[in-house]
């Protein structure tokens, strides 16, 4: 299973597909970082093998 | 070398404690069981490590972490968001550990002689992954190896009906970053999870050797009340204890006693370490406190007889009784209801408690 992740330029942090895509457009979870990260910042086809498979990447 | 210390999770075995917070930081001898992971992490000479944040308790756990310098290592922080398994999590890491060998530790989990063992066997030859073994008596309750007399795994079963050694996999990895092609060819299993042990199998089927290492010192997995009572207990029993506060002139104290700058043990009071008190706390006259306890900070504890307990902490216990085999979170009171009538014990108990009367 293709494992999906983003890592913020501000921080470092890594945030996973699902949790960008549960949100959309978030705050970054890193400490105090003020960087905004949407589900976008994903590569098109990441995103699209995401959407795809989404079914897979909950519990 | 860099670390992936795993910390989601939801703490379901541990209700009602983890209602307000995660299983990892759960106090054990009065530190958070995640710090006891990060000091062995450090003491294995890892110093950059990559926390692994589910949903639950993701700021308390940042907060306490911080950027990891007051513990002399630098942590990177990865949401990994739904726990759609171990290596799922492990998966979530590949850009944090890039083309490094990387030890997985998992945040609830407590060894006593640390990491380092597994790290230096590894190391000894060219390995697509290490494990952690522990001998037990019950292996049809574990994911079980198989090895050869180098220590080299041959098979891994998964609770096996008819188990091929007593060796267990412990929560304790070492991994090559061929790990990351074999995560993304895994399947979910039964349960929709991404499986380590799944992980470690493809890697054996692709032809990479897997090394193993017998740990002997105990391990504990802290997911259950009696496993955290288990491992206060054997950590106050390991542990160098410094008794730093006031003892009152009157107070009985014997054994092993930590005791925190601001924490007092008055005039009346009897102590029997090993025990562990933090700060803030007073143990009043007429209070015994026995083997095997950790009193948690800003407590007060009058009249009463408490052994082999864990008390998180912010707690008044004024009752007479006897507390044995206990877990108290954090802000539980325990007051006498002598002066009450009708007779009776009175309760105000959380969801998924439970008392023994
Ligand atoms: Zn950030």
């Amino acid at each position: 299973m293709r494992i999906i992740t983003h890592t913020c330029s501000a921080c470092g942090t890594v945030i996973a597909a699902n949790e960008l895509e549960d949100n959309r457009v978030m705050k970054c979870p890193g400490l105090d970082c003020e960087e905004v990260l949407r589900f976008t910042d994903l590569p098109e086809d990441a995103r699209n093998h995401f959407l795809e498979y989404k079914e897979q990447y909950q519990i | 070398m860099k670390g992936v210390l795993l910390s989601g999770g939801t703490g379901s075995r541990l209700r009602p404690i983890t209602h307000t917070g995660p299983k990892q930081l759960v106090p054990v001898a009065n530190k958070p069981v995640i710090e006891y992971a990060i000091e062995d992490l450090e003491a294995a000479g890892i110093t950059e490590i990559g926390v692994v944040l589910g949903h639950k308790g993701r700021e308390e756990i940042q907060e306490l972490l911080g950027d990891g310098s007051k513990y002399g290592v630098d942590i990177t922080y990865i949401v990994q968001g739904n726990p759609v398994g171990l290596a799922h999590a492990v998966g979530c890491a590949r850009e944090f550990v890039d083309d490094s060998d990387f030890v997985v530790y998992l945040g609830d989990n407590m060894l006593r002689h640390g990491v380092s063992d597994l790290l230096e066997s590894f190391k000894t030859g060219d390995y697509g992954a290490g494990i952690a073994l522990q001998e037990v008596s019950n292996p049809e309750a574990f994911g079980v190896a198989d090895v050869d007399e180098q220590g080299t795994v041959t098979r891994l079963v998964e609770k096996p009906d008819d188990p091929p050694s007593n060796l267990a996999l412990i929560g304790m990895y070492v991994f090559s970053p061929t790990v990351f092609d074999v995560i993304d060819r895994l399947e979910p299993s039964w349960r929709g999870e991404l499986e380590i042990t799944d992980a470690i199998q493809l890697l054996l089927d692709d032809g990479h050797a897997i090394d193993s290492h017998v740990v002997t010192g105990w391990w504990k997995d802290t997911g259950k009340p009696e496993d955290i009572l288990e491992a206060n207990r054997l950590v106050l029993g390991d542990k160098d204890l410094k008794m730093i506060g006031v003892i009152e002139e009157g107070a009985e104290t014997d054994g092993r006693i930590e005791l925190a700058e601001s924490a007092v043990i008055e005039d009346g009071a009897v102590v029997r370490g090993p025990v562990s008190i933090a700060e803030n706390t007073t143990i009043k006259s007429g209070t015994y406190v026995g083997p095997y306890t950790s009193i948690g900070a800003n407590s007060t504890l009058e009249g009463i007889h408490i052994e082999n307990s864990v008390v998180i902490g912010g707690s008044e216990i004024t009752a007479n009784g006897r507390i044995v085999d206990s877990l108290l979170g954090r802000n539980a009171n325990v007051e006498s209801a002598d002066e009450l009538l009708p007779e009776g014990r009175r309760l105000v108990v959380g969801e998924n408690s439970q008392l023994k009367l």
